[in-house]
Formats: C-alpha cells, structure tokens, sequence
C-alpha cells in the first residue's frame, strides 16, 4: 500500500508541472489541454515519470467529478444575455446536430473499415459531443475576441451537447451488449435525460440561489462548501433518476448566472479554481492511462477518423442544423472547425472499456487519437481561422478596476459616486477629521483619473471622485459633511 | 476613450432656457431619443434622478455633473447644457448653475464611469475652462473648447 504522503506528493508535483508548463508555454499558443494531456504522458509508465496507472474506472471517476466543477462553473460565469439569443440554435446544435455527427461518423466508419453498423455508431456516439472545457479554454484563455453570436452559440452547444453524446453512447451499448432491448425503452431513457436534465437543472438553480440567500451564515467561506453540497447534490440526484447530471448542472449554473445570490463573486472565483484544477487532473489522468506506443498503432485510421469529423461530419452537421438560422457561410465555416474535442470523448471511451464491449481498448485509442489531433489542429489554428476569416473582433478590454456590489439581501447598503464639491469645506483636510459615520465607507478616491486607496491621513481635494460605501440611514449625516 | 467621444454636438444646448434642475435633467436626456446607444430612456432618467437625490451633483462654481449608472444604456453617453441665464440646482455651495455636464454609464462598468467623472470634474475645476464654456454660443463652439481642452488627455480604457 502505498502511503498517503506519497500520493500527495506525486500529486502535487504533478499540479505544479502542469501549471508551470502551461505558463512558461503561454504564448506559443497550445492548448492548456494538449499541454496537461502530456505532462501526464510524460509522467506516465512509457515516459520519465514511469508511474503505472491503467486504473479505467478510477480515471472515470475523476473525469466525471472534474467535468461536474467545468460544466458548473461554466455555466455559472456565463453572460446571459447574450447566451438567450443563441439559445435555440445551440440547443438544436446540441441535440440533433450532434445525432447527425454520430450518424455520419458511423456511416462512413461501417463502410471504410468494414465493422458493424452498431460499432461504428458506437465510435461515432463517443466523438459527437464537442467538449465544454476545449472550447471555454479556447475562447476565454486565448487571446481571441470574435464577432456577433458564434461566440455565445459555441459555448452553449459544447455546455449542453455531452447529454446527448452520454445517451448516444450508453444506448448504444446497451443495443450491443442486450440486443433485444426494444427501441421504445431508448426513446423513454432519452426523454427522461434531457427532460430530467433542464427540469432539475431550472429548479436546481432556482433553489439554490434561494437557499443561498435565506441561509444567513457568519462565516463567508460556509458558502462555498454550501454551495459544493448543493451542485454534487443536484448531479447526483439527477443522474441516480436517469436524467443527465451533466445537463442540469449546466443549466443550474446558467439560470444562478443571472440571479443576484450572497457572495457571487467570491463563489464565482471558488469554482473558477475548481473548475481549474478539475481540468487539470483530468486530463493529467487521462494521460497517465494512455499508452503512446498503442496510439501509434492507430495512426493510420485514427487519422482517417479525424479528417472524417473535421472535414464531413462536423460541417455536415453544423450546415444542416443552423438552416432555419442566419448565420452566414464564413461563420458556419468557422463553427465547424471550432468542433473541439476535449475530456468527454475519452472518458465515453472509457464506458466501454469497463463494459467490455468487444475491441473496446482500440476504441479508446481511436478516440484517443481524434481527440488529441482535433485539439492540436482545430485548437491550434482557431485565431488564424477566425483571422481568416474575417470574424475576429478586438478582445474588449476586460475593466481594470473592478467594483462589484450586490445589494440583494441587504438594500439598506449601497455603493455611491460623491463629488468633493469646489470650494468644499472637507477639501484640504484628512479623512479621519471630517466625521464620516462609522457604518458607511469611503472605499476609493479618483483623483486626476488615478485610484487613490483611501486611510485615515488621506487629504481630500477638489473635484475628487469618492466610492462611498453607504448606509442608507447615514445618508443625511454625510449630506451635511459634504455641504 | 475620451469624453470627446462619447459627447456629440448634437447632444450640446448651447442655450438652455428653462427654469429648473428636472427640466435640464429631462431636457438633455431627451436628445437621447433615438440614439442607439440608448435602449430605455425611462431607465436612465430614473437614475439620474434618484442620484440627484441623494444629493445635488451641483458641486460648485456654477457647475452641475448629473449622473448615474443603468442598464438602459449600452455605452457610456454624455450631454452638455449651457445656460446663461442660471438655474437652481440646489448646489452644495447653493450658488446658481450655468454648466450641466450629463454622464450616464452602463451598470456594470464602474471603472471607465468614474474615471470620466474625474476628468470631467478636473476639467472644471479651472476657471478658464469655464469662461471659455460659458463665452461659446453654438454646440460646435463648445464642443470645440472640450475637444482644445482634452487634447493633452489620455485615453481613458
């Protein structure tokens, strides 16, 4: 057995490699993925590290804990308004875009590589689903501002498209493995995924920020561990009903994106890290359980496979799905190549793997192997893509100064602008002279358009620009210190 | 972004001749009617106006910034008044007002808001400034002296 203090420490180091990695790596332009994907590699049993891990199931595990935090947190850190206008598009992307993918890839498979129809549909299910982390680590991390809605409709089809590749690939399985299973028991585990998913998933996100809100705890960091409990609970509850966890937890995190809750920010930034170190250990493990001499063995048709997605199924279904829409040729170009895909593919490969469905570990190289050059390829090249293309805009400058104030449960409090007026009376003298009452707060000072924190000796001066933190019922109180 | 920018001509009045504060407030935010900045302009009334009350932006020297920050706009917008005849703005120095400079921001965008109030309140705060302001007839005139003023300004991001 080995000891606890080693674990962790192999662990860590590992953490720590990745990030380290990644930063000295930051501009050259790889994706993060590629990057922890081969550290793994690397520390894995064939490369310098040599630590043997072949554990399926506990790799699955992980990767399903690790996609809870992404697609949560992913969600969460959404902007709403501009996800509601893509949100039928997406949703049809999600949905029947993703069967059409599937459907292509397993067409073109039974007829090259001469297998069953349920086997290649098999292989077509894993790799249908666009993966939520890619895409998210791309447009957000990268350098890359695009044009009009693609950006929104991106996101929103990798969030809420691993459902449907989740139910491809389970019933497909079940069609291999139980072939008398009658078709009319798939549709009803169909509805009841997604039908359960987007129910629980408004519900859950309701209820939690209602939750969140009655709760009144002393300790601000109770919140995060509230709010932890709260979405395993929501998947878990879900998934253990047959709806997709995956869904409501997205949703959830969708719906709270755009409700006002206690320490937003804060549980924003908590599952930002989660969310981080989710990807991290994914995709850390899922290298480690690859064997690259076996990935090489499937070269030759891992890259027939990959050319098939990027270049027929992928299109092929975003051209036929976004129809009804107005989304012109380039940018239905461009969402075809951003059909990244990530974790989810590879922990899918890992259902069958542990089903022992025949051929099941050259299934998990193929779609080992898809992923890896999707992300290479399609990760790599999306700036110059959209460059290409015409659809990338100027990154919009993120606020450098950021003040946020929720007043949702505490209305007496709010955040003002001031003016220390000319010819003012506290003009000239320091804050701690000029009687402000105790329970409201200068908390910046602007002066010459430079921010200014304010203490005690701060001499005030004309025309400064004050943030005041300020208790309603102070309000008459600072009036006449400002007259 | 300068003030420059977001301040058009035809957001000036050169020549307010109404009596109150409400009817400059009500009068500039008018001239917003089909701007496409704007997309609610009942919004952004309401929120100068219960800025104003919590108190006067009239902040001395005759000269008035009323302000707010609401989601009825999609960028930042300003509008100028000039009125020589005066108006009681309820100024904390309780001295009549003749310069209204109108600063409206998006809700969530605190930074570049404050940053414009405080270039607009250092350029205010020179009396030359104001002469030349209160000398100048015509919009273009005035946006001219902002445009002369800010030229050694940065942009603000």
């Amino acid at each position: 057995m080995v000891s606890l203090e080693y674990l962790l420490l192999i662990g860590s180091i590992l953490l720590l490699v990745s990030i380290l990695t990644a930063k000295a790596l930051q501009n050259v332009g790889i994706p993060t993925l590629l990057l922890f994907i081969g550290v793994g590699i690397l520390a894995g049993s064939e490369g310098l590290g040599g630590i043997e891990f072949s554990d399926a199931s506990m790799a699955q595990s992980i990767g399903i804990l690790s996609l809870i935090f992404i697609l949560f947190s992913g969600g969460l850190d959404t902007n709403w308004k501009e996800s509601k206008i893509v949100s039928v598009p997406a949703f049809l992307m999600a949905t029947l875009g993703t069967l059409i993918t599937a459907l292509v890839i397993a067409f073109f498979v039974t007829v090259i590589f001469k297998t069953s129809f349920l086997w290649g549909l098999l292989i077509g299910s894993i790799i249908s689903s666009t993966d939520a982390a890619a895409v998210f680590s791309i447009l957000r991390t990268g350098n890359i501002g695009l044009k009009g809605t693609v950006k929104p409709l991106l996101e929103l089809e990798s969030g809420s498209n691993d459902p449907m590749a989740v139910f491809l690939t389970i019933g497909t399985i079940e069609l291999i493995m139980a072939p008398d299973k009658s078709i009319s028991d798939l549709v009803l585990f169909f509805f009841l995924q997604i039908g359960l998913g987007l129910v629980f998933g408004i519900l859950g996100g309701k209820l939690i920020v209602l939750f969140i809100n009655k709760l009144k705890f002393f300790y601000e960091g109770i919140y995060s561990v509230l709010l932890l409990a709260l979405v395993i609970l929501l998947y878990s509850f879900t998934t253990l009903l047959n709806g997709s966890g995956f869904l409501a937890i997205y949703i959830a995190g969708l719906i709270m994106s755009n409700q006002q809750f206690i320490h937003k920010k804060a549980l924003i930034g908590f599952f930002d890290g989660f969310a981080w170190l989710g990807q991290i250990s994914m995709f850390l493990t899922l290298g480690l359980l690859l064997f690259p001499s076996e990935l090489l063995l499937v070269t030759g048709s891992g890259i027939l496979l990959s050319l098939i997605l990027m270049l027929v199924a992928r299109p092929l279904s975003v051209f036929i799905t976004l129809i009804p829409f107005k989304f012109n040729l380039k940018e239905k170009m461009f969402i075809s190549w951003v059909g990244l895909r990530g974790a989810v593919p590879i922990i899918l490969a890992t259902f069958p793997l542990l089903k022992g469905v025949e051929n099941s570990h050259l299934i998990f190289n193929l779609v080992f192997f898809v992923v890896l050059s999707s992300a290479t390829i399609q990760g790599w090249s999306i700036n110059p893509v959209a460059k290409w293309l015409k659809l990338s805009a100027p990154l919009q400058l993120k606020k450098k100064l950021s003040l946020e104030f929720s007043s949702a449960t505490d209305s007496d409090t709010d955040l003002i602008e001031l003016i220390v007026p000319f010819n003012s009376s506290i003009a000239g003298k320091q804050i701690v002279d000029i009687n402000f009452p105790a329970d409201s707060r200068i908390v910046l000072i602007i002066r010459d358009e430079k921010n200014i924190v304010p203490s005690g000796g701060t001499v005030l001066e004309e025309g400064d620009i004050l943030s005041i933190l300020i208790n309603k019922k102070n309000l008459q109180a600072v009036q006449k210190i400002f007259m | 972004m300068k003030i420059c920018d977001i301040l058009k001509e035809d957001k000036i009045i050169s020549d307010f001749s109404g009596k109150t504060k409400e009817e400059v407030i009500n009068q500039l935010i008018d001239l917003f009617q089909k701007d496409t900045r704007v997309n609610d302009l009942e919004k952004i009334r309401t929120a100068v106006l219960e800025r104003e009350k919590i108190m006067s932006t009239g902040v001395g020297n005759g000269f008035a910034i009323p302000h707010g920050k609401t989601d009825g706009v999609n960028e930042i917008i300003a509008g100028f008044a000039r009125i020589p005849a005066t108006i009681d703005f309820q100024a904390l120095d309780d001295k009549p007002v003749n310069l209204v400079f109108l600063l409206v921001g998006k809700e969530n965008l605190v930074g570049p808001h404050i940053k414009l109030l405080s270039r607009i309140s250092r350029m205010m705060n020179k009396e030359q400034f104001r002469n030349d302001l209160l000398a100048a007839d015509t919009p273009a005139k005035i946006y001219e002296i902002f445009q002369n003023e800010e030229k050694n300004y940065f942009d603000i991001t």
